[in-house]
């Protein structure tokens, strides 16, 4: 991987010690999800003392076929899909737009909008679901992907704003006062000098606005009835009064896969900036 | 006054199995959508849905949909969602009488005492069980399951590897066997502080302490936490843990329910356990125990304080919303659950139903005898707990578990005093 | 010169956008384009937000409007609201409740995110060393933050078992059996135990923004301070450090914000207790407004929320919006 040659080389030679540190670290941190994939392959009366017991010690697949007969993970699959994609799909285009505007441009309200933008943040989503119910229920939007899907990108602002815009600080406003000087308008100077040059920080927006959207629980179980993300579906696993909790862990390792091959595809954004720089170099 | 009636006087389960079909004269041609609001998951939720599922076999014309409200923590929270955005529904599954309260209060249920003459109920379900749902007069709800709260589940051969060869039935016999239990390195009680399961041994001892009347009273407060049966219930549970009945207070407060289960009913580590009946299936299914023979369940000891008739229980109902738009296929189905058919599928996932057209003889050894203990009792309270309106619940819990942390006397006036003094504001 | 692609490109990089061809023809036209369209600041502003407004008008203002509204009132679940004025408000005040849930919530969020972005940010440097070979630590490490709080929750939960549980067993097998603890039950270690649970889900997040930010470092940089002779040490201490600074921010700005929401894991392990040792402002708007579903109470406990992070935010985002242009 080229990328990777010519980042070990960035501080002179690669050191093996922060290797074996990071991967150490690494290692005691996955413990957890290690425990989670046990508990998926155990039965439950094993594992109720703890999934590292192994008094005794059965592998079955058996959680892992019961969640698959009982529930429709294909179409559950497909509609996460949908909505993880268009409400990861609206910030990336949307929040750096957003962000160059609050950066790079004078107008009035500009810090006020900030600090309103940013500020949504902290708002809980408990908080905007029954508003939202009752507007979706006027609007018809029940059980459409849509009344998920707004709420998702819009909420996703307060912090892919921030995120961006953090990163444009120390954007060269050479660049920009250089395309200024050759007659380059505000927008033009967003869509041919500030977003070509935001890969990575808009690869970090989708990878974590890709991960909540499809981790998202509360707004998909109250909006939408058939149409169910997989973790909508899923959560109906857990009972009130019982606890299959090897259940519980195939849908978490059902739904955690995703996430995971998206930051893996995604990040790669982060070291592409770096090897074309290098690259370059001739 | 709110004449809401949680208590019931008894004669319970004893109807006769007459004209079990009397409701199914009028299942010609339901048709239509038919609504529910439905929380239940896990085993719970496939029983319903196999429920469902049969009543639309017979009914093939109803498209049964179920809403689904968010069930993370208080299931309450997410009904409360579903019906203030304004959802349509006909049916909704309860199990809290103090929320049933708070629905009739805001006009969102409708009584059934029609449907109760029409379809024949009294002769299905006591008049203990119609009482159960009465508010005002009206009734609004049909019991469909029901539980022994009161009954102290325990591994058979726990009590056999301390040489404790009969179930102990009185306070005495019950404390004397912690000795030869912790002995064998056994922690007689295993009590979940964590969240709320601590809560089940105050109130079987607050009703045999003080009768049913007085925890009726309490939950209504017509009576002041800081009343002596409180206190007297708070310090019968003080002695047993004189008696070393418990591991440390932060492993209670720090155990939830199926760890304590699982100390109990499978491992063995504690011997005696109180809680509801889903137990029943935990136990059966998931630790592969046989009922009545691996473990069993004894009614809680009897205090010689002249209320040991009593019996704690927890139940389900279905309760009619105003917004009910196929009446008909709705109190259809709240009849159906009393079937003969209905009960039948109940008693597969390990669940009592008060219906005369359950047949008993399926129950397994531990229902039955769960079932025969609520049947003696002379009255029998709902669960304490979810009487209680929203706050006073949550801190009734909390303050409990301050009593846990440190049972002394000062602790049980502080912990009835901080009650009364949220009660006092908890109340319409 | 390289010509960088980068966010931090060095100022010395910039005469090549006239002079890469690509570039050239980009501005020509872009030239021609503005000359149609001469457009000022202001509207070209609101054209970029216009989307941003817009979803954000539906899915936040409203919401919050509606929060406000409700704040007034006092409201016993579903019966009919009562307007009650600023009574919430006071009650809040004095509710030692949420006292308690203000205190809670400082240790919270200020350790949590503290110590979430100091072992992202350290693990992100020894990553940089050798990109290429870490990445599937930094997956490993990333992917507990895919995981949702629920589920970690419930592994937690068996690692914090009293009786079999994981923590307690090796304290034990390596002799430290005065250590063992109930971890969950113990109200002077249960906060502390569930901030290490919800650190161990919030590393991957600063991993990956500082991570990002050393990458965009121009690698130049580091053959010049090479060349000048400077050691590994002082390369991270000059360059890598003060240079990764922006994914610093954005991991301490959002871990800290998270903090403030997070519920899921405070639920399943300790369910806000023993004797509410773990009741943030989170999990007490959860509680007021979800349990006993006093939705005027839990909005304006909401609010009062907002208007803490409001008061904390103006002047950093003040501070660093100053230089706008």
């Amino acid at each position: 991987m080229s990328a990777a040659r010519n980042n070990d080389a960035m501080i002179g030679k690669s050191s093996p010690w922060a290797t074996w540190l990071v991967g150490a670290v690494a290692f005691l941190w996955i413990i957890p999800i290690v425990g989670i994939i046990v508990t998926s392959i155990r039965p439950l009366n094993e594992i109720s003392l703890g999934w590292w017991n192994v008094e005794q010690f059965t592998l079955t697949l058996d959680a892992w076929r019961t969640v698959w007969d009982k529930y429709p993970l294909a179409y559950a699959f497909w509609v996460s899909v949908k909505i993880s994609v268009i409400s990861t799909l609206i910030p990336m285009i949307f929040a750096p737009m957003a962000a160059y505007a609050f950066h790079f441009l004078q107008f009035r309200f500009r810090r006020v909008m900030l600090i309103i933008v940013i500020n949504a943040f902290v708002l809980p989503s408990q908080v905007v679901v029954i508003p939202l119910f009752v507007l979706w229920r006027k609007l018809g939007l029940i059980d459409n992907i849509w009344a998920v899907i707004i709420p998702f990108a819009g909420m996703s602002f307060a912090w892919a704003v921030y995120l961006v815009k953090s990163y444009l600080d120390d954007f060269p406003r050479e660049l920009i006062e250089a395309a200024q000087v050759d007659g380059c308008g505000p927008i033009a100077r967003f869509f041919y000098i500030v977003l070509p040059n935001s890969l990575t920080p808009i690869a970090a927006v989708g990878i974590l606005q890709f991960l909540w959207t499809w981790n998202g629980l509360l707004l998909p179980v109250v909006y939408l009835r058939e149409e169910l993300p997989l973790t909508a579906l899923l959560a109906r696993i857990q009972g009130v009064y019982d606890r299959n909790w090897d259940q519980v862990a195939v849908a978490a390792i059902v739904t955690t896969v995703v996430p995971l091959i998206i930051f893996i595809v995604f990040q790669r954004y982060f070291t592409a900036g770096a090897s074309t720089r290098s690259g370059s170099k001739e | 006054m709110k004449s809401t009636r949680y208590r019931f006087a008894k004669t319970v389960l004893a109807g006769t199995v007459l004209s079990a079909a009397a409701g199914m004269a009028n299942a010609s041609a339901l048709s239509g959508d038919l609504v529910m609001i439905n929380w239940l998951g896990g085993a719970q939720g496939e029983m319903m849905q196999k429920l469902e599922d049969d009543f639309v076999a017979k009914n093939p014309d109803v498209n049964f949909r179920n809403i689904v409200p968010q069930a993370t923590g208080d299931a309450r929270g997410g009904i409360r969602q579903v019906i203030l955005g304004g959802e349509q529904a006909d049916l909704l599954i309860n199990t809290w009488p103090a929320f049933r309260q708070e629905l009739v209060d805001a006009d969102l249920l409708l009584p059934v005492d029609d449907v109760w003459q029409e379809n024949g109920l009294d002769e299905v379900l006591s008049g203990a069980w119609r009482d159960l749902s009465v508010i005002d007069g009206s009734n609004y709800g049909v019991t469909y399951t029901f539980g022994d709260r009161s009954g102290i589940w325990y591994r058979t051969d726990t009590l056999e590897k301390a040489g404790i060869s009969a179930e102990p039935e009185t306070w005495d016999e019950f404390k004397a066997t912690f000795a030869p239990l912790l002995e064998n390195d056994i922690t007689p009680m295993s009590v979940p502080a964590k969240v709320w399961a601590h809560a089940e041994w105050f109130e079987s001892l607050l009703i045999r302490v003080a009768g049913v009347e007085t925890a009726t009273k309490l939950a209504n407060h017509e009576i002041p936490w800081t009343d002596d049966a409180v206190k007297t219930a708070l310090r019968k549970w003080q002695e047993l843990l004189q008696a070393n009945c418990c591991d440390e207070p932060n492993t209670m407060l720090a155990t939830d329910w199926d760890n304590s289960v699982d100390a109990a009913l499978k491992t063995g580590d504690s011997a005696y356990v109180l809680m509801g009946m889903w137990l029943n299936t935990r136990a059966n299914q998931e630790y592969g125990e046989t009922p009545g023979e691996d473990y069993t369940i004894m009614q809680f000891p009897a205090l010689g304080m002249g209320h040991d008739d009593t019996s704690m229980v927890d139940a389900k109902e279905l309760n009619l919303l105003s917004t009910v738009k196929n009446k008909e296929a709705a109190t259809a189905f709240m009849v159906y659950l009393l079937s003969a058919d209905a009960t039948a599928i109940m008693t597969e996932y390990g669940l009592a139903s008060p219906s005369a057209n359950a047949d008993t003889s399926l129950y397994d050894p531990v229902i039955a005898k769960s079932v025969e203990e609520v049947s003696n009792a002379k009255s029998l309270q709902f669960v304490l707990g979810d009487l209680l309106p929203g706050d006073l619940g949550g801190e009734y819990r909390v303050q409990l578990q301050k009593f846990l942390q440190d049972p002394s006397d000062e602790t049980i006036d502080a912990v009835t005093a901080a009650l009364e003094k949220v009660a006092a504001d908890a109340y319409p | 010169m390289a010509m960088s692609t980068s966010t931090d490109a060095g100022a010395a990089d910039l005469p090549r956008v006239a002079q890469d061809p690509a570039n050239a023809r980009v501005s020509a036209l872009l030239a021609s384009a503005a000359r149609r369209t001469p457009m000022g600041d202001t509207p070209a502003a609101w054209l970029l937000l216009l989307p941003l407004l817009l979803f954000f008008l539906v899915s936040v203002v409203y919401p919050l409007i509606e929060t406000i509204r409700l704040s007034f009132y006092d409201i016993r679940g579903l019966g009919k609201p009562t307007y009650v004025g600023l009574q919430n408000y006071f009650k809040l005040f004095s509710d030692d409740n949420f006292t308690t849930a203000m205190i809670a919530t400082v240790k919270w969020t200020l350790t949590s995110t503290f110590v979430s972005v100091a072992i992202g940010w350290m693990l992100a440097m020894l990553c940089s060393l050798s990109p290429g070979r870490t990445l599937p630590f930094r997956v490993m490490i990333f992917a507990a933050y895919g995981v949702s709080e629920a589920v970690s929750g419930f592994m937690w939960l068996g690692i914090y078992r009293p009786d079999v549980g994981l923590l307690n067993a090796l304290l034990g097998s390596v002799g430290l059996d005065a250590w063992q603890n109930p971890w969950l039950g113990d109200p002077s270690t249960a906060l502390w135990a569930v901030i290490a649970a919800y650190v161990w889900t919030q590393v991957g997040l600063p991993l990956m923004t500082c991570f990002a930010s050393i990458q965009a470092i121009p690698k130049n940089l580091f053959e010049a301070a090479y060349v000048d002779g400077a050691k590994p040490y002082s390369m991270l201490r000059h360059i890598v450090m003060p240079l990764s600074l922006p994914g610093v921010r954005v991991a301490i700005f959002i871990n800290l914000l998270s903090s403030l929401k997070a519920f899921d894991l405070i639920f399943i392990l300790t369910s806000g207790g023993p004797v509410r040792s773990t009741e943030t402002v989170g999990y007490f708007m959860y509680r007021e407004s979800m349990q006993n579903f006093k939705l005027g109470y839990g909005a304006a406990s909401t609010v009062i929320l907002l208007l803490g992070v409001l008061l904390v935010s103006i002047p950093v985002i003040i501070k660093r919006t100053e230089a706008a242009r």
